[in-house]
C-alpha cells in the first residue's frame, strides 16, 4: 500500500515535470535583450522537477522514501470524516451565491462538525450562524467587501 | 544629531495631544481586530480604512494608519498561531512554529512572543528610522535587479533549513511551489503560462490561497482522516499561559537577531517581509541549541522560531518607513497605500518631506513609538483569551476554523472556484503530510520563484546578457559569496567531522 503510494507520488511529480517541460516548449522564444525569455524559468523548473521526481522513484522503488520523521507508521483513515468535511467544502462553495453567504458557511460548519463526530446538528447550526453573522456584517457593512447575499433574494 | 532630538521632541508633542493618541489607540485596535481576520493582511487592511480616515486632520489620520499597519501585522500573527491560516506571506514562518506550539498547549507563550518581539522590534526599528533615515535611504538607493536577484539566491539557498527531515521531499515540495509560482502571467512580457485556458488563473494562484489550503484545510482533512477524536498525547492540553524564564532566555536574542534581518531589508526599495521572516527563521534554526523542537523535526515547535521571524517582520514594516518618507519609493503594498493617504492631504512623500512637512513626519515617527507601546498594551492581555479559544472541542473548533479559512479565500476575489481549488490544494496537503512532505517550501518557492525571475530577467536585460553580471557588482558580489559559504561552510564542517541536523 505504502509502496503503491510512494511510486504514485514520485509518478505524478515526473508527469509534473513533463507537462511544465512541453509547456516550456511551447513558449515564446523571444528572449530580447536580455538573453532569456519566458520560457527560461519555466524550463528550469521542470528540469528541478524531473531530477527530484527521479531520485523520488528511486527512493519509492528501492526500499521507499527515507528520513521519516515519526517513522513509517500505518494509519487508519477514517473515509467517512473526510468526506463529511469534503462535502461541506463543496457544497457550501456550489451553494455559496445561490442559497447566500450565511447559509452557505453554516452548511460548511454543521458537515465540518459532524465529520468530527459532533452528534448536535442543531447546536452547530445555532453556533455557526452565530459565528458567521458578526463577520458577515463586519465584512460587508465595515469594510464594503462584496459577499454574497446574507440570504437569497427570495428571503 | 541634537537636532534630530530636539525635532523628534516636538514630534512627540504632536502624538502625545490626546485626540492624537485616540486615534493612534482606534488604529491600532482595529489594525488588531481585522487583521485577525483570516485572508485579510495588513495592506488591504490598511487599503479598507483609508476612507475611514478622510475626516480626520492629516496629522491623527496618518498617525491612525501607522496603528492600522502595526496593528494588522500583530492581527495576522495571532490567526497564524492560533488556527495555522497565514493571512500575509510575512507570517508564515510564524505559522510554521506558532502553531506548532499551540497545538502541543503553548499558544500562550507563542502569541507573548510574538507581542513583545514586534514590540522590541517594532521601538529599536523606530529608533534605527529616526538616527539613520538619510543615511540607509542612500545605500538602499544602491540596489537594483543584480543585487536582488543576488539576494535571492543567498535566500532560496538557507531554505534548506525549513526542508524538514529529509532534504530530497524538501526540495520535491520547493519545486512543487516553483511551479505554482509559474502559473499565471509571466510579470516581464506579460504572456499567459499554464492557464489552460481557466480565466481565473491569469492573475496567478495566490499565495494565501495555497497557504490556507496547504496549512489550514490540508490539517482538517488530514485531522478528521487519522485523528478525528484527537490524541490522548499531550497535544491541545493547555500549559502556562506565560513564558518561562526559559522562554526568555530563547527569545531574547531571536527577537534581536530578526531585528537586525529585518529592517535593512525593509528599507530596500522592493524588499518586502518575506526574505527577512525566512532567513530570521533559518538563523534560528541552525544558531539553535534545541534543533529538534523545531516543528519540521517532528518536535514541539521552538519559541524562538516564532520569536526570529515575528521580530523581523515588525522590523520591516519600521524599515520600510525608510524609503517611503525620504525617498517617497514604497518597498510594500502596505506602504504604497500609506503613499495614497499622504497624497490625500497633498503631501509627497520624497526628499523634501522632512523640510516641507517637518512637524508631521516627527509627530508621526513619534507616534510610531506610542503606536508600539499601545499595542503591546493592548495585547498582551488578550493573550490569555486567545489561546484559550483553543480549548474550544475539536469538531467546533475546527468547523469555526475552516469557516474562516472559506470567508478568507472567497472574500479575495468572490470566486466559487477559489474554493474548489483551495479543497484540491488542501487534499495535496494532506498526501504530503501522510508522506512527511513539509509544506512550508512550496509557499517558499511559490513567493521567491517569481521574484527571482523577474530580479533575474531585469538584471540580464540591463547587463545586456552578461551573467558575470552578478559578480561584478560590489553588493551583488558580496551577497553570492555569502551564498557559497553558506553552501560550502557546512561541507567543510562536516568533512572535520561536525554533524549537521540536515543531513540526508
Amino acid at each position: 500500500m505504502q509502496k503503491n503510494w510512494q511510486v504514485g507520488i514520485a509518478a505524478f511529480i515526473l508527469m509534473l515535470s513533463a507537462v511544465f517541460g512541453v509547456g516550456a516548449t511551447q513558449l515564446p522564444a523571444d528572449t530580447g535583450y536580455a538573453g532569456i525569455g519566458s520560457a527560461f524559468m519555466p524550463a528550469v523548473v521542470a528540469l528541478f522537477l524531473l531530477l527530484v521526481g527521479a531520485l523520488l522513484m528511486w527512493q519509492a522503488c528501492t526500499g521507499g522514501f527515507r528520513n521519516f520523521t515519526d517513522g513509517v507508521v500505518d494509519l487508519v483513515a477514517d473515509h467517512r470524516g473526510a468526506l463529511w468535511v469534503t462535502a461541506g467544502i463543496l457544497v457550501s462553495a456550489a451553494l455559496m451565491t445561490k442559497l447566500g453567504f450565511v447559509v452557505a458557511a453554516t452548511t460548511l460548519f454543521v458537515c465540518v462538525a459532524r465529520g468530527f463526530g459532533s452528534k448536535t446538528w442543531l447546536r452547530d447550526a445555532i453556533t455557526g450562524a452565530v459565528l458567521v453573522l458578526p463577520v458577515f456584517w463586519l465584512f460587508t457593512l465595515v469594510l464594503d467587501v462584496n459577499l454574497p447575499h446574507l440570504f437569497n433574494d427570495w428571503f | 544629531m541634537m537636532e534630530t532630538w530636539t525635532l523628534l521632541l516636538g514630534g512627540f508633542g504632536t502624538a502625545l495631544q490626546p485626540m492624537n493618541l485616540m486615534w493612534a489607540f482606534i488604529g491600532c485596535l482595529l489594525g488588531t481586530a481585522i487583521g485577525v481576520l483570516p485572508g485579510i493582511g495588513p495592506a488591504l487592511t490598511v487599503a479598507m480604512l483609508l476612507p475611514v480616515t478622510a475626516k480626520v486632520d492629516p496629522a491623527g489620520a496618518l498617525i491612525m494608519l501607522c496603528g492600522v499597519y502595526y496593528g494588522a501585522a500583530y492581527g495576522g500573527s495571532t490567526t497564524s498561531i492560533l488556527m495555522n491560516t497565514p493571512g500575509e506571506s510575512s507570517s508564515i514562518m510564524t505559522a510554521l512554529e506558532g502553531n506548532t506550539m499551540a497545538k502541543y498547549g503553548r499558544a500562550g507563550p507563542a502569541l507573548a512572543t510574538s507581542a513583545i518581539g514586534s514590540f522590541i522590534a517594532g521601538t529599536i526599528g523606530v529608533v534605527l528610522l529616526t538616527l539613520f533615515a538619510p543615511l540607509v535611504a542612500d545605500l538602499a538607493l544602491k540596489f537594483g535587479p543584480a543585487e536582488f536577484f543576488s539576494l535571492m539566491v543567498l535566500a532560496f539557498v538557507t531554505v534548506s533549513s525549513v526542508l524538514g527531515a529529509s532534504m530530497l521531499r524538501g526540495m520535491v515540495s520547493l519545486a512543487l511551489g516553483l511551479a505554482i509560482g509559474l502559473v499565471g502571467m509571466d510579470s516581464i512580457a506579460g504572456i499567459p503560462r499554464y492557464t489552460a485556458g481557466v480565466p481565473e488563473l491569469i492573475d496567478g494562484i495566490e499565495f494565501v490561497l495555497v497557504a490556507v489550503g496547504l496549512f489550514a484545510v490540508g490539517e482538517a482533512l488530514y485531522s478528521v482522516l487519522y485523528d478525528p477524536k484527537g490524541d490522548a498525547t499531550e497535544r491541545n492540553k493547555m500549559s502556562s499561559i506565560w513564558m518561562t524564564k526559559d522562554d526568555w532566555k530563547r527569545s531574547w536574542p531571536a527577537w534581536l537577531r530578526g531585528t537586525a534581518i529585518g529592517f535593512p531589508f525593509g528599507s530596500i526599495p522592493a524588499g518586502g517581509a518575506e526574505i527577512p521572516t525566512f532567513l530570521s527563521y533559518s538563523t534560528e534554526r541552525k544558531l539553535s541549541k534545541f534543533p529538534k523542537e523545531f516543528s519540521g523535526e517532528g518536535g514541539k515547535g521552538a519559541i524562538e522560531g516564532v520569536a526570529g521571524p515575528e521580530a523581523a517582520n515588525n522590523a520591516t514594516a519600521a524599515g520600510a518607513l525608510v524609503p517611503l518618507l525620504t525617498l517617497g519609493i514604497p518597498t510594500s503594498a502596505t506602504a504604497a497605500i500609506l503613499i495614497a493617504a499622504f497624497q490625500n492631504y497633498n503631501i509627497q512623500p520624497g526628499p523634501l518631506l522632512f523640510q516641507t512637512s517637518g512637524p508631521l513626519v516627527w509627530g508621526l515617527i513619534a507616534s510610531l513609538y506610542v503606536g508600539n507601546v499601545m499595542l503591546l498594551v493592548l495585547n498582551l492581555p488578550l493573550v490569555g483569551m486567545w489561546a484559550r479559544l483553543l480549548t474550544i472541542p475539536k469538531p467546533q473548533l475546527y468547523a469555526g476554523i475552516l469557516v474562516f479559512a472559506s470567508i478568507g479565500v472567497y472574500g479575495m476575489r468572490q470566486s466559487a472556484f477559489d474554493l474548489v481549488l483551495m479543497y484540491v490544494i488542501g487534499v495535496i496537503g494532506v498526501i504530503m503530510r501522510r508522506f512527511d512532505f513539509p509544506v512550508a517550501p512550496v509557499i517558499v518557492g511559490m513567493i521567491l520563484g517569481p521574484m527571482a525571475e523577474k530580479q533575474l530577467r531585469n538584471a540580464l536585460a540591463i547587463a545586456q546578457g552578461d551573467w558575470l553580471i552578478f559578480f561584478k557588482q560590489p553588493i551583488a558580489c558580496t551577497f553570492m559569496v555569502i551564498t557559497i559559504a553558506v553552501m560550502f561552510v557546512p561541507i567543510i564542517l562536516r568533512k572535520r567531522g561536525v554533524r549537521l541536523a540536515e543531513d540526508d
